[in-house]
């Protein structure tokens, strides 16, 4: 068991900085996901608490002790790669026994810790096969068993899911889940899928462009976002973002149409970008004027793409809407629902709840 | 790529290969076959194919310490020789080809991929004109005339494509592999032995036969530094029936066939490993 605290974490390729200073506190038993668009440094973070990179500058501590210059056999971590990284030459249980082989434990014990983590993952009968054998889903399971039989003090995953298909991609995400909720062994892992890091994690950590953008648990991240980037990132369809006007009667659009009322007490007439979900639309008498551009039934809820001068609003919704392309409508946004970004640093002005 | 076979094609390509093979290999047969004839039987016409009273004489001959007839040469003596300068000089080449290999795959320096370039490079470099430099160097190192000299050389030689061609190949593994094993506990040097030498066998296993063979059938270098008798090499041998006045043939298709033996097996047993591994580094070089 092991918490991980990360203390103003830079890290430099020659002349070009990628993390820009990075503090992050990581609970003993939590599992945090580090999410954002490629490119954002996630990977490198991760690697850096590996120890698989070297930090220029900055500490990180597992269990309080600052472990910048050890080797990463000696920072007592588990990693899972993206490409599982098996070794082919070596059967699932010699895979899977390697870290003790290398740490000198009998040959009895091994087998030991060995079927217990192959039962955990129900490899058992797999033991003897070898990486090239197994299917995409069965790699991904060794892959977590190599890890689980270190017992380590952290789990690191740097994008295990992103080589399987939807479908698996979907049972190995609750595979994992459990997995955690049985060892309670602290763990980062790195995606760039949001609906990975909604459906995972207990805090998220949305990185983007080499500095922590917002950390919080999913809903807080969902509710809350603190910028437009978070706000766009999380949540799918995502948010509707659209310029608007403060005014005394609330946020009025170029139109001069209101959107409703300004969540926080705002300058009269500053500019904001307005924020709303599709979910917290509603079709109305009045509100909003718009055209409806498309319309897409999923089934359980249907998606359409509304239309209103230049913008195109999205709204989800679970009637059964008798709508076609072309006709007028007027929406609004359910009360309390609406979030305004300053229109230049593109910060929240206000959460709304 | 994908068209319909073409049998007339494949059958026209199969018949120019076995045409080129028996041009190439017929003389090599003939030796093998003169080297079960007697003298006599060599020199009478019309020539005859196959050996009429086939005869181990010449190889027999070949190992008796008391024929000295046309040869001073002990053929035992020569073949240890020969397989000590080559097993030698292979052990040296894996070794360092593996540390210089791995360095030139994983390890990033200034001029990397220019040397290594440069290691291809340096094997067209006709071999024949190093002769006399080679020469004098090796005198200075007090080198000439010694076995050791001559396994220094074929090392220094083999290095530069044994490295290439081990560098190609680890390359292609991928290097999670290495930082997962790091992970598990495994420092650098365990990585290399436990994970990747593994995994590179068939480059290491081609860069092997390579060598050994090209060291086995060496003959310019052993020819101009090898002076005395108790250090000569099998190639030194064959070249030695060549005389004024005679030529005792089957002498050199025994001696020849025993020379090749060794090379056809080496062959043999490496064969499925050999093109992987000059596979792995034609396509990404």
């Amino acid at each position: 068991m092991g918490s991980v605290a990360l203390r103003n974490i830079r890290k430099s390729y020659g002349p070009v900085e990628v993390l820009h200073g990075i503090d992050l506190d990581i609970q003993d038993g939590e599992f945090t996901v580090l999410v954002g668009p490629s490119g954002c440094g996630k990977s490198t973070l991760l690697r850096s608490i590996a120890g698989l990179e070297t930090i220029t500058g900055g500490d990180i501590c597992i269990d309080e002790t600052v472990i910048n210059s050890l080797a990463p056999k000696e920072r007592n971590i588990a990693m899972v790669f993206q490409n599982y990284a098996l070794y082919p030459h070596m059967s699932v249980a010699k895979n899977m026994g390697f870290s003790l082989r290398l740490a000198k434990e009998s040959p009895s014990e091994i087998n030991r810790k060995v079927n217990a983590a192959a039962e955990i993952l129900d490899l058992t009968n797999l033991l003897d096969r070898y990486p090239r054998q197994l299917s995409g889903g069965q790699r991904q399971r060794v892959a977590m068993g190599r890890a689980i039989v270190r017992d380590p003090k952290v789990f690191l995953f740097d994008e295990p899911l992103s080589n399987l298909d939807a479908k698996l991609r979907v049972q190995m995400r609750s595979e994992i889940k459990e997995l955690h909720q049985r060892l309670k062994t602290t763990t980062v892992y790195v995606t760039h899928d949001q609906i990975e890091a909604m459906t995972m994690a207990d805090r998220i950590v949305v990185m983007r462009g080499g500095q922590v953008e917002q950390i919080g648990t999913p809903l807080e991240l969902y509710d809350r976002p603190a910028s437009v980037f978070v706000a766009g990132f999380i949540g799918s369809p995502s948010m509707n973002f659209i310029a608007a006007t403060a005014r005394d009667d609330g946020l009025l659009l170029d139109t001069d149409e209101s959107l409703g009322k300004t969540p926080v007490a705002l300058a009269n007439g500053r500019g904001v970008i307005a924020g709303f979900r599709p979910e917290d639309i509603r079709l109305s008498d009045t509100g909003v004027s718009a055209k409806v551009a498309l319309i897409e039934p999923t089934g359980a809820e249907t998606q359409l793409v509304l239309r209103t001068g230049e913008n195109s609003i999205v709204m989800t919704t679970r009637d059964r809407i008798s709508l076609s392309p072309g006709d007028p409508v007027h929406f609004s946004i359910s009360e309390g629902k609406l979030h305004c970004f300053d229109a230049e640093s593109e910060r929240a002005l206000s959460g709304a709840v | 790529m994908n068209e319909q076979p073409r049998p007339l094609y494949w059958t026209f390509l199969g018949i120019v290969g076995i045409v080129i093979s028996i041009y190439v290999l017929f003389p090599v047969f003939w030796l093998f076959l003169a080297s079960f004839k007697t003298q006599a039987e060599l020199a009478q016409l019309p020539i005859s194919f196959w050996p009429e009273t086939p005869t181990l004489e010449a190889y027999t001959a070949l190992f008796s310490p008391t024929h000295q007839k046309g040869q001073l040469l002990d053929w035992p003596q020569l073949i240890g020789n020969s397989f000590f300068v080559a097993i030698s000089s292979t052990v040296l080449v894996l070794f360092f080809g593996t540390l210089a290999g791995y360095a030139f795959a994983r390890l990033n320096f200034p001029g990397r991929d220019l040397i290594l370039g440069g290691l291809l490079i340096s094997r067209m470099f006709q071999g024949a004109a190093l002769l006399l430099p080679t020469y004098r160097l090796m005198s200075m190192l007090g080198l000439q005339d010694s076995l050791v000299g001559l396994v220094l050389l074929y090392s220094a030689f083999g290095l530069p494509f044994a490295t290439w061609i081990i560098a190609s190949s680890l390359r292609e593994i991928p290097k999670e592999l290495e930082e997962s094993a790091m992970i598990d506990g495994a420092s650098r040097l365990q990585s290399m032995v436990m994970v990747v030498l593994p995994l590179a066998t068939p480059a290491l296993i081609t860069a092997s036969m390579w060598h050994f063979v090209g060291a086995w059938s060496e003959f310019a270098f052993a020819s101009i530094l090898l002076e005395s008798n108790a250090n000569k090499t099998v190639t030194i041998g064959l070249a030695s029936f060549v005389e004024l006045f005679t030529l005792e043939f089957q002498y050199v298709g025994a001696a020849a066939t025993i020379v090749a033996l060794p090379i056809m097996l080496v062959f043999f047993f490496g064969q499925r490993y050999f093109t992987r591994g000059l596979l792995a580094g034609a396509v990404k070089g």
